[in-house]
């Protein structure tokens, strides 16, 4: 018995060993850029860092990111001035983009119908309205040189909170044991594709039953319209504070969203407040092909030319 | 519980470990533990189901001393009916009984009879009844053919029932092979651990590589076949056979290799039957146990081949017929039945079906002559085909999918559901297919290699695979557990 333990240790040592070096070999893991809080708050990447991407199991999609020297994923660097057109596009990881090879990006796309333009893409994985209103608050000098300033905004995610404030748990993925266990591919490689799904529902499942069974009270999931309307009201809320907080220039600054995920509630709280909107509803539900990547919510290709194009002819129109 | 899932690995080790180092002393009481991890384990399904474990374990118990003990055949012949008739009407009830109303209106509406339908039950069919009733049921059958003597042991009986790594789909083991492996003493054998662990193995990678990763195309393509070609209807269907081989055979393995942990040996379900050369060989390497049950415990005692060509005849056709109808209430399964009874019985009227009986394909040579590759390549087929009524949801279901293989025959490119790369697929089955063929000497190893190195190569590479198609979005469940 001892032996078949011992040696199913050994075997297993050398097992993830080896599984090691074949994830690295056929570079099966995605790379982690290291992420930090600069001078004013803003959690952004470490500026100039360089990787690749991977989603899928099998790499289904594997693409190049750069980190300019703003700590933002862009082939350009952002240097706005008087006498040049750009356009700012804000948001979170949609508009981030490592799902995409960073000279692909939806502002590269943009400055291809836009000749005279450079477009600065903004982005970071997990930001929300209060993030990136804090951001362009804390470079207003930079965002006043820039010309148009779009937004992305989900309605259901990106309203939570009323002001801004430093996240901790996402600066802690940058704990030092954080960055041990990412130093393994084959962890970071598990992690991504749901190996390790189970073992956390198992987890947060075992913790429930035992809190349940402690307090022999039952948690309660149903959300009723009530709440859900409350919820919505809340998240205006959020939005007339933080747009009162940090300031939002309606000559400059427009919203991208998606009227179908969007509360009509707040669209006719835009409207009647003269807040301008790209709607991207339309031309992703008219789309003969997919919008979004195999195994990934994120837009693909076709889906990143559709928001580009509804860009660029709002500027032209502009 | 599934064996694919974290709660049976969390599951396992525990249990070996308690099963090893606790209670290893005395067999009374490592049986206790083994039956109650066994109940916990069909138990987290639904508990309520226990009660019928239970209720055919305790009859059984009683029964198989009364057959022992009675005095005149006629009273055995009693006692064991009275077993036959409680297995087979839990059975019936759980599995046959909605199936057997619909049936009956089914009849009458043809007739003019417009009969309503307030007799059909919300019934949910218990995870393995058709499994452990079988085997409750050889205990009774072997006491009556004196295979075995009644123990008296009702905690080893009921251990024996309902063993776990084997509870809920087979191998069905016959009372005379595994209860006197129950009634002694166990110790622990570093080989035969191995040799589990390294099955266990075997079986994940043919659960989560194969079976897994092909479900959802077979889904997608059997679902919305009316909109596919000829071409992807036999990619479904081809895809379906590898996909319930892997799926079975894998849930197979680990049951055999679980057990091997706990010092035990069951018996071989597959012994790798795509390579078989005819559908009788087919029918001695596919689900083994079940095919030896109906053998041992129907064929036989209604007269075998022992009696006129017509009743011989008559007995392979009912054997057919049941072995379909065991599978699902539905009369796809009696039509899949009814073929390969067809399919048998040509070899057995003119005596072929005894051919190929102990040597697997090219036994003595590297690679398989030209005749046994088109010997293996039409049982394939043949078997393939039958497939389609195994699968479809209904007759009209087969037969349209059949239709459109025959006529319609555009050849059209197939996308992945999800929008996976089809090629990897395919490489993966061919891959399969000659590894398979390696190993084809001895389905109880699979890892055949001498060479340590080798051998660790290939746990590496099966693993990787794992991962490379491991989908936690998809439904993981065995197939047989349906049935």
């Amino acid at each position: 018995m001892i032996k078949l333990i011992k040696k199913s240790i050994l075997y297993g040592f050398f097992l993830i060993l080896a599984l090691e070096i074949l994830v690295r070999v056929f570079y099966l893991g995605k790379d982690n850029p290291t992420r930090y809080l600069d001078q004013f708050s803003v959690e952004k990447w470490e500026p100039n860092q360089h990787g690749f991407s991977i989603t899928g199991n099998r790499k289904q999609n594997f693409s190049e990111y750069r980190i300019n020297s703003s700590g933002f994923n862009s082939y350009r660097e952002f240097s706005p001035s008087l006498n040049k057109t750009e356009i700012a596009i804000v948001g979170d990881s949609f508009i981030e983009g490592f799902h995409q090879d960073y000279y692909n990006s939806i502002g590269k796309k943009i400055e291809n119908l836009l000749p005279n333009i450079e477009v600065y893409e903004y982005g970071y994985a997990g930001y929300d309205m209060a993030d990136q209103l804090h951001l362009i608050y804390q470079y207003k000098e930079q965002f006043e040189l820039v010309d148009h300033v779009v937004i992305n905004l989900e309605f259901s995610t990106d309203l939570t909170r009323s002001e801004y404030g430093v996240i901790r748990d996402r600066l802690a993925l940058e704990s030092r044991t954080n960055k041990l266990l990412k130093k393994s591919k084959l962890l970071v490689y598990s992690k991504s594709i749901g190996v390790l799904d189970p073992i956390k529902r198992f987890v947060s499942g075992s913790i429930i039953f035992f809190k349940q069974l402690l307090n022999k009270s039952e948690i309660n999931t149903n959300k009723t319209k009530a709440i859900a309307l409350k919820k919505e009201n809340k998240y205006i809320d959020n939005f007339k504070s933080l747009v009162s907080h940090y300031g939002y220039d309606k000559d400059r600054f427009v919203l991208l969203l998606d009227t179908k995920t969007t509360s009509p509630l707040f669209l006719s709280y835009l409207n009647r407040n003269n807040f301008e909107y790209l709607d991207f509803s339309k031309a992703f539900e008219t789309s003969d092909t997919p919008t979004t990547l195999i195994y990934d919510k994120h837009w693909n290709n076709h889906g990143r030319s559709l928001i580009a194009h509804l860009i660029t002819e709002y500027i032209r129109k502009k | 519980m599934l064996f694919n899932s974290i709660d049976y690995i969390v599951f396992l080790p525990l249990v070996f470990f308690i099963y090893w180092f606790f209670f290893n002393k005395k067999l009374q009481i490592q049986n206790i533990f083994l039956l109650a991890a066994s109940y916990f384990f069909y138990g987290i399904w639904d508990w309520r189901f226990l009660l019928l474990i239970l209720a055919s374990t305790i009859l059984d118990f009683f029964v198989g001393q009364l057959i022992y003990s009675s005095d005149t055949k006629g009273k055995k012949r009693k006692w064991l009916w009275c077993s036959v008739i409680f297995n087979i009407g839990l059975l019936g009830f759980f599995k046959y009984y909605n199936f057997f109303i619909d049936s009956w209106i089914d009849l009458a509406s043809v007739f003019g009879y417009q009969l309503h339908n307030t007799w059909t039950l919300k019934v949910i069919l218990p995870v393995g009844i058709s499994f452990y009733t079988f085997q409750t049921m050889s205990y009774s059958f072997d006491i009556y053919y004196k295979k075995i003597t009644p123990t008296k042991d009702f905690i080893s009986f009921a251990t024996f029932v309902s063993f776990f790594p084997q509870l809920v789909a087979g191998p069905i083991e016959r009372a005379s092979d595994l209860l006197p492996q129950i009634l002694n003493k166990r110790t622990f054998r570093y080989d035969q651990a191995v040799s589990g662990l390294k099955l266990i193995l075997w079986g994940f990678f043919k659960k989560l590589v194969i079976a897994d990763s092909l479900a959802p195309i077979v889904d997608d393509i059997f679902t919305n076949y009316d909109n596919h070609s000829s071409t992807t209807l036999l990619i479904g269907v081809f895809f379906f056979s590898f996909q319930i081989y892997s799926d079975f055979s894998g849930y197979s393995d680990i049951a055999i290799g679980t057990a091997k942990l706990f010092g035990i040996e069951l018996s071989s379900n597959f012994k790798f039957p795509y390579f078989s050369r005819n559908i009788a060989e087919f029918w001695r390497r596919w689900h083994i146990s079940l095919s030896r049950w109906f053998r041992d415990y129907v064929y036989i005692p209604l007269g075998g081949s022992k009696d006129t060509l017509w009743a011989s005849i008559r007995n392979v056709f009912i054997i057919f017929l049941i072995s379909g109808f065991w599978h699902g209430a539905n009369w796809t399964f009696i039509v899949w039945g009814s073929i390969h009874a067809l399919l048998f019985l040509p070899l057995f009227v003119s005596g072929k079906n005894r051919k190929f009986l102990d040597a697997s394909i090219a036994d003595k040579t590297l690679f398989p002559s030209l005749q046994e590759c088109a010997q293996v390549i039409i049982t394939f087929f043949m078997v393939t085909f039958s497939w389609i009524f195994f699968r479809a949801e209904s007759l009209t279901h087969a037969w349209g999918y059949l239709k459109l293989i025959f006529f319609n025959t555009k050849i059209h490119s197939y996308t992945h559901p999800l929008g996976y790369r089809m090629l990897d697929y395919f490489i993966v089955i061919i891959v399969f297919i000659i590894y398979e063929f390696c190993i084809r000497k001895n389905e109880r190893n699979p890892f055949i290699s001498k060479s340590r190195y080798v051998r660790f190569l290939c746990y590496t590479i099966l693993l990787l695979a794992i991962l490379l198609f491991y989908d936690d979005q998809i439904d993981r469940s065995f197939i047989y557990f349906q049935f």
